[in-house]
């Protein structure tokens, strides 16, 4: 009796101490000093509606040759999905994110598709590509490979670490809380300060400090706290956006684990701009957005369809945001 | 503090390490690496049930895939769940460990310890490397020490009595050096060298210690280790166990083993077969030690038996099991266990026979629980494991079981 006692409680106390992905959003704060030259998290996006959303802010001229052999450098060792880091014949590097076995709510198509609308509407993203599959060469050969998210490394755009939503210099700004407003839109469930990347962008004599959301899959399906679905049409379909408007701020429908940095703190002019902004993508750009992330066009048009929904919903809020 | 209440409190802290997030590690076969996944694109697709899934199963499978499915794949903290243990253990086990790849996948360093609920304690520490010539030499060396409290014994011989059943406390320090020499990615030809220092508990005082040598060929062509719907596993084996203070516990054990698995209507019926074949050998007046002895009973082997039930030096075991996917995730498994254990090989038979159905939960990679209801002479047993039902992932330890396990 005493040894199973001691085996529960030792056992309890391994999995208290062993450090997990906890969850903790802490509330941003503002900050206290402005922003710091050449840093930003968003840049007008003065030629929208020209935008090549299918290729993205990078263009075709950076994205995975499909017909090219792969080398495998070395698997991917780190959260949950699986994946690997690859080199292409022209010696560029790529990290790829691949679906579970048995595809069941792949991110690889919502994180690209996401980050082509992000970067569309002026949000940066590091260059992203989907490959449905590809030919990898390894050890024991060249063979085919189930495809995913492809993200080139790139020697003018250094991966510097993460930036923390709760502590930025945009804390409080409207891209900022734009950003937010979009993610919640897109009802996307793992915004932890890990999936955010600061970039250092060396563009010709000049850097440039890019404050990117990262590894943004966790999105398009529900936001339960328990095992969300992910890139599931029928879900994101039921799943409600906004509830309401309580003291002057939005009420989301998201339940995630990230919701103290959207609860109580989202304006309805926030969610105006960011709806605003993405309403002014073309038909085609959404297509674009969607065959980007390797979407069957009658998946992608459900989740369009649902997105300009929210859309609309957000847009309606600004009879309450006076605008 | 009650039975329930214990309970409660341990399913809290189950629940809580779910919840905490922290990858855990399930038993993984010793797999060639270098092919990162070995998934053509027509893995991906997922054999569809008989039934339309409810939406809350497809959650559990998704939540625990993501946590547990990656195994070994992961770098950093880890909770092992269990996969040092033994039949015996308990259905539940916990402990830390901590995992580290280098050099691009060309060596890893594990080491973790766990507790069982019924008190089995385990700690293991590992170095491998892997990718050694292209990925075809793999070299290792692993560190296991166990302490099992309350291992079942019935008594030697087929003819055993279930009232006889004593336990004996086996402690256990054993280091081996092992590779591996892959031509090909599925078939291997593996080498060890080892040390055994055992310990029994109010049995025998002064147990040897041996050195243990192991040669294997094993062929595996299974799709996926932990939920195999197609492909097969074959592997013979030839171990020296040398007793090396008193000489008279030496002995040799040949194994053959085989497991196919047979997928029919687009994979939504997977028919398993297994046989497995263990012999001793001994000079003349060596004995094989009792905890080192084939053992046959329990979750694995003869289902409708005890764990542990029947001991000698020899045993065959035949297992069929035809399983239904009747969701995605959820299938319905018919099986049936015949075998014997018997002091010459040639008096070995299928003599002894259970059969049963039960339920197995997996995602496509991986079953993470079973259900098995299974009859024998002996009477009635009801299962739940948290393992496959051939628990094939005992051949990714490297180290010599003690005591002898399926």
């Amino acid at each position: 009796m005493m040894q199973r006692i001691r085996a529960a409680a030792v056992m309890a106390a391994t999995i208290a101490i062993v450090p997990a992905s906890c969850v903790s959003a802490k509330r941003p704060v503002m900050p206290s000093s402005p922003v710091p030259p050449g840093a930003s998290l968003w840049q007008e996006p003065s030629d929208l509606a020209e935008r090549d959303v299918f290729n993205g802010p990078w263009g075709p001229e950076r994205a995975p040759d499909p017909q090219a052999t792969f080398a495998l450098i070395e698997r991917k060792h780190s959260g949950v999905n699986l994946g690997m880091t690859v080199r292409d014949p022209q010696g560029r590097e790529w990290s790829v994110k691949q679906p579970y076995p048995g595809d069941m709510d792949s991110e690889a198509p919502v994180e690209v598709t996401l980050s082509r609308l992000l970067s569309a509407i002026g949000y940066h993203q590091p260059p992203v590509y989907y490959l449905p599959q590809f030919t990898l060469k390894d050890d024991w050969g060249t063979h085919a490979e189930i495809g995913g998210r492809f993200r080139l490394k790139l020697e003018e755009l250094d991966d510097t670490g993460l930036w923390r939503w709760e502590d930025n210099p945009f804390v409080g700004s409207r891209p900022y809380q734009g950003l937010l407003a979009l993610l919640t839109m897109f009802n996307s469930t793992d915004m932890k300060n890990s999936n955010n990347t600061l970039y250092e962008y060396k563009n010709g004599n000049r850097v440039e400090q890019w404050y990117a959301v990262r590894d943004i899959g966790s999105a398009l399906g529900d936001t339960d706290r328990f095992a969300p679905r992910k890139n599931h049409a029928d879900t994101f379909e039921r799943t409600p956006f906004i509830l309401g408007v309580n003291n002057g701020h939005v009420e989301f429908a998201y339940s995630g684990w990230y919701k103290n940095y959207v609860r109580d703190r989202i304006t309805p002019a926030d969610v105006v701009w960011a709806a605003t902004l993405l309403s002014r993508l073309t038909d085609k750009q959404w297509e674009d957005a969607f065959r980007a992330g390797g979407y069957e066009p009658e998946v992608a048009n459900r989740f369009i369809r649902k997105l300009r929904e929210r859309i609309e919903q957000g847009r309606a809020l600004s009879r309450t945001a006076g605008e | 503090m009650t039975d329930t209440s214990r309970r409660r409190t341990f399913l809290a802290a189950i629940a809580f390490a779910i919840l905490a997030g922290a990858p855990p590690a399930l038993a993984q076969e010793a797999r060639p690496l270098g092919r990162a996944q070995a998934r053509p694109p027509e893995a991906a697709s997922e054999p569809q049930g008989f039934l339309r899934e409810p939406d809350a199963v497809q959650r559990v499978i998704l939540f625990g895939d993501r946590r547990l499915g990656n195994g070994e794949l992961t770098n950093g903290w880890y909770i092992d769940t269990g996969h040092n243990m033994i039949p015996g253990a308990g259905w539940l086990s916990a402990g830390p460990g901590y995992r580290q790849w280098y050099a691009n996948d060309r060596a890893v360093m594990d080491a973790s310890a766990a507790i069982s609920w019924h008190g089995y304690k385990t700690t293991q520490a590992r170095v491998e490397f892997p990718r050694l010539a292209g990925g075809r030499f793999l070299v290792g060396s692993q560190m296991r020490w166990q302490d099992f409290p309350q291992v079942a014994y019935f008594g030697e011989g087929p003819a055993s009595s279930k009232s006889n059943r004593s336990e004996y406390g086996l402690q256990s320090l054993n280091i081996v050096g092992y590779t591996t020499f892959r031509p090909v990615q599925w078939f291997g030809i593996g080498a060890s060298v080892g040390w055994l220092k055992p310990s029994i508990e109010s049995r025998v005082p002064d147990e040897p210690s041996f050195m243990h040598s192991e040669v294997s060929m094993t062929a595996d062509t299974r799709d996926f280790a932990g939920h195999p719907t197609r492909g097969g596993l074959y592997r013979v084996s030839a171990t020296d166990f040398s007793d090396r203070d008193t000489g008279l516990f030496s002995f040799r054990r040949y194994e053959a083993e085989a497991a196919q698995f047979l997928p029919l209507a687009q994979s939504r019926i997977v028919v398993a077969l297994h046989g497995w074949l263990v012999g001793s050998d001994t000079e003349a007046g060596h004995v094989v030690p009792f905890y080192l002895q084939p053992a046959l009973g329990g979750g694995n082997s003869l289902r409708g038996y005890s764990d542990y039930r029947f001991h000698d030096r020899n045993m065959l075991l035949v297992s069929l099991e035809t399983r239904a996917a009747m969701m995605m995730h959820v299938d319905l498994a018919l099986f049936m266990d015949a075998g014997n254990v018997a002091a010459r090989v040639g008096d070995l038979g299928l003599d002894k026979r259970s059969y049963g159905a039960g339920l197995r939960l997996h995602s496509r990679r991986q079953t993470f629980a079973r259900i098995d209801v299974a009859r024998s002479d002996e009477g009635w047993r009801f299962l739940l494991r948290l393992d496959d039902p051939l628990n094939l992932a005992r051949l990714g330890k490297r180290t010599a079981p003690a005591p002898f396990v399926h």
